[in-house]
């Protein structure tokens, strides 16, 4: 869904539930596998995704994740909660911008992302053609990668917002490729997170199941009545959604450090 | 004709083969997500039929993912076969499918586009994913 909507809008739901935010972080996780591997299957197979900048970047992220998920096992909840009312405020303020960013087209490499060979072609279903383009500062997007890695496994969400962003900006790869590629990227990196939290035995199933059913009905349902609605609409219903959270979590977090 | 310039007709076949790839990639992710699910779903209709209930009381202790098999497979050996085992292989399946991927990418890179800057990445990969899975 656009990129965004998976862990941020379910953590929120699950701790507002009266769930432990290290239980919703792990079950949040693991359920973001099913709804990435699920789209990423459909855009490989339309060969938008671009295999090889997935390859190199899964290399930083999987390692950030790992590294995050570390840090949340050992942090207590409070500061969980206002780093993820932090990262909802954020992704309010990119939605309420409202500018789809793009970044520079390349038609110089580097001579590191050259020697990646990260460039590549997809079909253009409106003409028919095949569209070429080349990244760049692959150099740049890795480290960011790796941040973007850390995010998604210290809260659980796939962070496919912040991936984008560095595809799109820094590496400048064209909008399809970004999202279809991220999302393949998405897939790997919550492997490496959920690994971490099952070995702390923080997924329990009875909860992963319903949420792992659910978020995939939810993804499959979402995509038929999201092209029904208008993008205004749709815009509108996530930014009260977003805030609303937003101010939820820095409020628990906060909760009783000033009484 | 320059020796140095790959010929068209080798260029499109390196393009056929990473076509396939890409298939070959979207193929096992589907696969692999609608098995885990179709795994979960007939284990909570079973457990369904068996207890009238939905409810899953169970927790996973703090273990890896091979235990996790290893010990539910050796549980389905000795005869103790439970919707609980379904329910647990389906979760497994949906943590190996993104595996499974990245190992199906390494073989290619390696066995058919013959890159090896690239096989060696998705090693790099394949190696930190099976470092996680080993962790406890």
């Amino acid at each position: 869904m656009g990129g965004m909507g998976g862990g941020i809008i379910l953590i929120p739901v699950l701790t507002a539930l009266g769930i432990d935010i290290k239980h919703a972080i792990a079950i949040s996780i693991l359920s973001v596998i099913a709804t990435s591997s699920g789209s990423a299957s459909a855009y490989a197979h339309d060969h938008i995704t671009n295999l090889k900048v997935g390859m190199f970047l899964e290399m930083f992220t999987i390692a950030g994740a790992i590294a995050g998920a570390r840090i949340t096992l050992a942090s207590s909840p409070r500061p969980l909660y206002i780093i993820f009312g932090l990262v909802l405020m954020a992704s309010w303020v990119v939605l309420l911008m409202d500018k789809h960013p793009s970044g520079q087209k390349f038609t110089q490499q580097d001579a590191f992302t050259r020697w990646l060979e990260l460039e590549g072609s997809y079909p253009d279903f409106v003409t028919g053609q095949m569209v070429e383009y080349k990244a760049g500062r692959a150099y740049l997007g890795a480290p960011l990668m790796f941040g973007a890695g850390i995010v998604s496994g210290l809260l659980g969400i796939g962070a496919g917002a912040v991936k984008v962003l560095i595809h799109d900006l820094v590496m400048g790869l064209p909008p399809k490729v970004s999202t279809t590629t991220s999302n393949l990227i998405i897939g790997v990196t919550a492997l490496a997170g959920t690994s971490v939290y099952l070995a702390a035995g923080l997924v329990n199933p009875g909860l992963a199941v319903p949420v792992i059913l659910g978020v995939v009905a939810g993804a499959f349902l979402g995509t038929r009545v999201l092209v029904r609605l208008t993008n205004q609409s749709v815009r509108l219903f996530f930014l009260v959604i977003l805030l609303a959270m937003a101010i939820e979590m820095i409020a628990r977090g906060l909760q009783g450090i000033w009484a | 004709m320059n020796p140095l310039e790959p010929s068209p007709r080798i260029e499109s076949v390196r393009e056929a083969r990473q076509f396939e790839m890409d298939t070959l990639v979207g193929v096992v992710l589907r696969d692999g997500v609608l098995l885990s699910l179709g795994l979960i779903v007939i284990g909570l209709f079973w457990r369904w039929l068996r207890t009238g209930g939905f409810a899953l009381d169970y927790q996973i202790a703090g273990t890896n993912l091979f235990e996790f098999v290893t010990g539910e497979v050796g549980l389905a050996v000795q005869g103790s076969v439970r919707p609980r085992l379904l329910i647990n292989l389906g979760i497994a399946v949906l943590m190996l499918t993104p595996f499974i991927r990245v190992a199906v990418s390494m073989v290619y890179f390696m066995g058919f586009l013959r890159n090896w800057k690239y096989t060696c990445f998705t090693a790099i990969v394949l190696i930190v994913l099976t470092y996680s899975l080993f962790l406890r």
